[in-house]
C-alpha cells in the first residue's frame, strides 16, 4: 500500500465536517436520533480508508502469508509486512523486525509476562504497575507472580488523576526488575511521562513496558525517544479493526527471549528431537496472523497520519477543555480526572445518581457513552467510587457534540433525581 | 403465576411509547424502594454475580408458594428488579418451572437494551435456582 499523503497532513486544523465523512457509521441513527458515539475509548469508529483496503484485500489479493508460492501469497505475504514496516515507522522502531503482531494489546502484555518475565525474573524480584492499569496491565503480572514469586508493586495515582514521578521514583530499588505503566489512563485520561518513567527505570536496572492503548491515539510516540523497551497497542482503538494487537520490542531483548506460543510460522527447524526458532517477530508469531487486519491497520496508520498529530491534538484538547467546561456547569456533577496532562477522555459522576442510569438516559438521547468500572476495578477502589460514565473525545467529535451530552446529562438530572 | 401483575406490567409496556417506558420503568424504581429489603439482606451471598449494577435477591417458601425480593442500586434496574418479583412471587414450584424466556422477553420489549435483557434472564434463572427448579432455556430451534 502507498502511503500517500495528501495535503492534509501537516495542517494543524482539523476539518472535522471531512473527518465526519469519511467514517460512514457516523451518520447512522438511534432511537431516531443522531447517533453521538463517544465510546472510542473502548473502540474507535473505522473509517472508509480501513474498510476499504480490507476489503480489497479480501476481494483481490487474500491468501496465507509466508507459505505459498504462488502470487497471492507473495502478494499478501508483501502487503503484511509492509504493515509492519508502516507500524514500525509509527512507532519510530528502528526496525520492522522490532513489531510482533498479535490478536490485542491484552496478549501483547502477556506475551510479555510469559516470555519475557518467567525466562528472567526469579522470587523476590519486583514489577512495578500504577493504580490506574487497566485489568490487562494488572492480571498478566499476578499470574506472573503467583507462578514466580516475583513482588508486584503499585505506584500511587492522585486525588485528581495526576501521576507523580517524584512517588513512583520512591518505589523503584535494586529489586526493580520491569516496570509496566500505562502510558495513558483509560479512565482519567492522565498521561504518563513515559521518558522520565523510562529513565528512571533503566537507571535502576530495571525494563520498560507501556500500555500504549490509549496513547497511540491521541499523540505521537516515538518509541527511541522514549527509550521503551517494550511497548503495546491495540488496532481497534487506532481506527483500525479488532483482532489485532501490536507488541514492540527492542530487537536484543526479543531475540534473547524464548516463544511464547509454539506451532507453524515460528520455527527454524522441528524435529523430534527438538526444535529451533526463528528470529523476531517471527519467533513470536505462531500460527497465521490476522492478515486483513494487518493490513487493516495499515491504512489507519495512514489516515491518522494524514490527519496528523498536531491537528488531531489540538482539535481534541479543544474538545477536551470544551467539554470540561460544559459539564462544569451542571449541577452536581464531578469530573473525575483533572490531571493538567490528559487525554479528552472525560469520566464523570453525578451526585446523587447512579452512573448506569445516567448512561441509561444518555442512550436513549442517541449519546454512546461507556459506564462501570472501565476495567480498573483498583482505581475504581482507590478514588472510592463504584464506577463513572466515560465520554471519550475522538477526531471524529464535535462542540455540537458535547452539547447534546450535556443536555442529555441535564435531562438525566431531571428525570433521576 | 401472579398472573394479574404479570399482564398488567407487559400489556402497559406493550401499549407505550419508548419515552413513557423509561419513565414507568423509574415509577417502578419508586416503587420497588418503598418495599422491604433491609441493609442486612444485602450480602454476597445474595448478591447477583455479572451484573453492571448490584443486583440482591432473596426467596421464602411459604405454605407451598415462592415469593421473592430484590434491590438494586441503579434505578432502571430497580424498576426491573420490581417487575421480576411483582410477576413471579406467588407461585407453586411448577409455575415457577414453567416461566419461559418468552415470558420475560415479553417485560422487555424495545425499550431495554440487550444488556439489560441478559440482566433479566439472568434474574429469572436465578429466580428458578432459589426456589429449586431447573432453569428456562431457549425452545428447541429457537
Ligand atoms: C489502557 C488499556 N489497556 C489495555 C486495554 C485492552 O485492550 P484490548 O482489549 O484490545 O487488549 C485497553 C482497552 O480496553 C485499555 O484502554
Amino acid at each position: 500500500m502507498a502511503d500517500t499523503v495528501s495535503d492534509r497532513a501537516n495542517s494543524t486544523v482539523l476539518d472535522v465536517e471531512a473527518v465526519r465523512r469519511d467514517f460512514p457509521i457516523l451518520s447512522e441513527t438511534v432511537y431516531g436520533k443522531p447517533l453521538v458515539f463517544m465510546d472510542s475509548g473502548a473502540s474507535a469508529q473505522k473509517p472508509r480508508q480501513v474498510i476499504d483496503a480490507m476489503r480489497h484485500c479480501m476481494e483481490h489479493q487474500y491468501s496465507n502469508v509466508h507459505r505459498g508460492a504462488h502470487y497471492l501469497s507473495a502478494a499478501t505475504t508483501d502487503a503484511f509486512e509492509q504493515a509492519r514496516d508502516r507500524v514500525a515507522r509509527f512507532l519510530n522502531a528502528a526496525s520492522p523486525d522490532e513489531i510482533i503482531f498479535t490478536p490485542n494489546v491484552t496478549a501483547a502484555i502477556n506475551l510479555v509476562a510469559h516470555a519475557y518475565g518467567r525466562a528472567f525474573l526469579k522470587e523476590g524480584d519486583e514489577v512495578i504497575v500504577s493504580e490506574m492499569e487497566h485489568h490487562a496491565n494488572i492480571v498478566p503480572w499476578q499470574l506472573l507472580a503467583e507462578a514466580t514469586g516475583v513482588v508486584l508493586r503499585v505506584a500511587p495515582v492522585e486525588d485528581d488523576g495526576s501521576f507523580r514521578i517524584d512517588r513512583f521514583a520512591e518505589l523503584l530499588n535494586d529489586r526493580t526488575k520491569l516496570v509496566s505503566i500505562t502510558h495513558c489512563s483509560n479512565v482519567l485520561g492522565t498521561n504518563v511521562p513515559a521518558k522520565e518513567v523510562a529513565r528512571l527505570a533503566h537507571d535502576a536496572g530495571a525494563k520498560v513496558l507501556f500500555d500504549g492503548a490509549q496513547a497511540v491515539v491521541h499523540g505521537p510516540v516515538d518509541v527511541q525517544d522514549i527509550d521503551a523497551d517494550f511497548y503495546g497497542f491495540t488496532a481497534h482503538k487506532l481506527y483500525g479493526p479488532s483482532g489485532l494487537g501490536v507488541l514492540y520490542g527492542k530487537l536484543d531483548i526479543l531475540n534473547s527471549m524464548p516463544p511464547f506460543l509454539g506451532g507453524g510460522d515460528m520455527i527454524d527447524k522441528v524435529s523430534f528431537k527438538g526444535s529451533t526458532f526463528k528470529e523476531a517477530p517471527h519467533r513470536f508469531e505462531a500460527g497465521t496472523p490476522a492478515i486483513v487486519e494487518a493490513i487493516g491497520l495499515h491504512a489507519a496508520i495512514n489516515y491518522v497520519a494524514d490527519i496528523g498529530f498536531d491537528a488531531i491534538r489540538a482539535h481534541e484538547a479543544g474538545l477536551r477543555d470544551y467539554a470540561h467546561e460544559r459539564l462544569s456547569a451542571i449541577e452536581g456533577m464531578r469530573l473525575i480526572g483533572t490531571a493538567p496532562d490528559k487525554a479528552a477522555i472525560i469520566s464523570f459522576l453525578v451526585d446523587g445518581l447512579h452512573p448506569y442510569d445516567v448512561a441509561a438516559v444518555l442512550d436513549r438521547q442517541g449519546v454512546a457513552c461507556r459506564v462501570g468500572h472501565h476495567c480498573a476495578e483498583p482505581l475504581m477502589d482507590r478514588l472510592g467510587i463504584i464506577g463513572t460514565v466515560r465520554a471519550t473525545l475522538a477526531m471524529y467529535n464535535t462542540k455540537a457534540e458535547i452539547d447534546v451530552l450535556g443536555e442529555a446529562i441535564e435531562k438525566a438530572r431531571k428525570m433521576l433525581s | 403465576m401472579a398472573r394479574a401483575e404479570y399482564e398488567d406490567f407487559a400489556e402497559t409496556l406493550e401499549a407505550l411509547d419508548d419515552d413513557m417506558r423509561f419513565e414507568f420503568l423509574l415509577d417502578l424504581a419508586k416503587k420497588q424502594d418503598a418495599t422491604d429489603f433491609p441493609d442486612e439482606w444485602k450480602t454476597d451471598a445474595n448478591l447477583m454475580h455479572g451484573c453492571m449494577s448490584k443486583v440482591w435477591l432473596v426467596h421464602e417458601k411459604k405454605d407451598g408458594l415462592h415469593w421473592f425480593k430484590g434491590a438494586s442500586e441503579a434505578a432502571i434496574v430497580k424498576g426491573l428488579v420490581h417487575m421480576m418479583v411483582q410477576s413471579f412471587s406467588g407461585l407453586t414450584s411448577e409455575e415457577v418451572r414453567e416461566i419461559s424466556l418468552d415470558d420475560v422477553r415479553r417485560l422487555n420489549l424495545g425499550a431495554l437494551t440487550f444488556q439489560r435483557q441478559v440482566g433479566m434472564m439472568a434474574m429469572l434463572k436465578q429466580i428458578q435456582k432459589m426456589a429449586g427448579q431447573p432453569v428456562a432455556r431457549e425452545a428447541a430451534g429457537a
